[in-house]
């Protein structure tokens, strides 16, 4: 290849929020044969390429880079994407129709299904099943999309939202086992309950209203690390995306769900380890197949369009659930009158 | 695929979505099937009892009661696993966990007429209103 060859592109890389994504890009696109050069920018989220690609069209280009960078799902697109407003036309109305089923689940009355006295793991089970199609779906479910959507776009597909769920599930069998050994649980009073509640809202409406892509600010969910720390710690960073999700999935065992709440106020009353563990370990396997649906439904849309109408009705709901939570807590504390009620 | 077409779909499924929303909720007129017409209160003496179960939200939902008369709050459960089980009353700083089934005795000081008192799920989502007159 002849010097002369060479010429600079410049490209819109969608998707790029944090430190360690300038330096994966970078070393992505470098291993492309006819990449000379890769140099990434996070303040114009672009990268310039030097390379020798004969006369082929920059879109040409842009799509070959972009299957280069898929593994850490960084992609080229030649314009700077913009506000794709259009997606809001479809984004609405499957947002409006979401929140419309939920309403009508609740209005049927899917917390009349379980019956029977005595809890039995089916019955955990059971129950853990209703839970996420009640109005717990309104925080945890609210929790699961928002961060399997962020995780999403920000290219982590399967192992953030299955780390997710493992540390659910875990975090309820160990502490549904200490919590049925200790007979007791460690429950918050009205005031603890509020101040969560209205954090997980504030958290959802903020990674709501970025999912959105209105606004362009770097993402909440990534820390942001001094340049030469990320450089020279890339695997550390990976193991920050992977123990981040299942973190947040263990603490889910606290967030403020009725459901949840009564489970384990039964296994407190079991006074025994193993009942404990188990009845907890049943219920939040009950939960989750309607909350796997959620975080892997991000696994079905592929085409740049879908997924920018995927990102969108996710957001809006996410924001429709956190006001929803915010709402309801402060009617809880007593501060507002009760605006819904099921 | 034509996007404005698509996009006005969506939107008539949507908006008929919702009026089958606001359809139910308005045949159901703010009562809940459970709700009964007999009178959940009832007198004991100088006190009143009012009654008021525990499930999937708590029914009835809206209680007329006598003002400066000590209240008693019995609320019954019956597989009670949602987040009624989770009761706070704001008002009176109280909170407790229902057992799943069963009935909990609340006791309710004298009230001050035109004086309403809220009792929810810890999450807000389910309340109970009790007037007082």
């Amino acid at each position: 290849m002849t010097a002369a060859g060479i010429e600079t592109y410049t490209f819109h890389v969608n998707g790029m929020h944090c430190r360690a994504c300038v330096l994966l890009s970078e070393s992505e696109l470098a291993e492309h044969p006819r990449v000379v050069s890769a140099k990434s920018s996070l303040r114009t989220r672009s990268v310039e390429i030097r390379g020798d690609f004969g006369d082929r069209p920059p879109e040409d280009i842009a799509e070959e880079l972009s299957t280069f960078l898929s593994e850490h799902s960084l992609s080229t697109t030649v314009h700077k994407r913009q506000v794709d407003w259009d997606e809001f036309g479809v984004a609405v109305p499957i947002a409006i129709s979401c929140a419309a089923v939920f309403v009508l689940l609740q209005e049927i009355g899917v917390v009349n299904l379980v019956s029977g006295d005595t809890v039995t793991y089916g019955m955990a089970f059971l129950v853990g099943i209703t839970a996420s199609l009640s109005t717990c779906m309104a925080i945890v479910g609210g929790l699961v999309l928002s961060i399997s959507a962020t995780f999403a776009r920000l290219g982590d597909r399967t192992k953030p939202q299955t780390l997710f769920h493992i540390g659910r599930i875990a975090s309820f069998l160990v502490l549904g086992g200490v919590i049925g050994l200790l007979g007791s649980a460690f429950r918050l009073n009205s005031t603890g309950t509020f101040v969560l509640s209205l954090t997980v809202a504030l958290f959802m409406l903020a990674l709501g209203v970025n999912l959105l892509g209105v606004f362009r600010w770097s993402n909440p969910l990534q820390p942001s690390m001094p340049r030469f720390v990320s450089k020279r710690a890339l695997g550390t960073t990976n193991l920050t995306h992977a123990f981040t999700p299942a973190l947040v999935g263990g603490a889910t065992f606290f967030l403020p769900c009725g459901f949840t709440q009564a489970m384990q106020f039964y296994a407190v009353s079991t006074g025994s380890l193993v009942a404990g563990a188990l009845t907890m370990f049943f219920f939040a396997l009950g939960t989750l197949p309607a909350l796997a649906l959620l975080s892997f439904t991000s696994l079905a849309v592929r085409t740049k369009t879908k997924q920018g109408v995927f990102f969108k009705t996710a957001g809006l709901l996410v924001i429709l659930f956190a006001v929803f939570n915010a709402v309801n807590s402060l009617a809880a504390i007593g501060v507002i009158e009760p605006v819904f009620n099921w | 695929m034509n996007s404005r077409a698509t996009s006005i779909l969506l939107f008539v499924i949507a908006a008929a979505l919702v009026s089958v929303v606001a359809l139910v909720l308005l045949a159901r007129g703010g009562a809940k099937p459970g709700d009964t017409a007999r009178a959940n209160v009832s007198n004991v003496g100088e006190s009143q009892v009012i009654e008021i179960s525990a499930k999937g939200g708590f029914s009835p939902r809206d209680v007329t009661a006598k003002a400066g008369t000590a209240t008693t709050l019995k609320i019954k459960t019956s597989s009670t696993f949602d987040c009624s089980s989770s009761l706070t009353i704001p008002k009176l700083g109280y909170q407790t966990n229902l057992p799943p089934s069963g009935e909990t005795v609340v006791d309710v000081p004298p009230q001050k007429p035109g004086s309403t008192l809220t009792g929810l799920c810890s999450m807000g989502m389910y309340s109970f209103t009790i007037q007082f007159e």
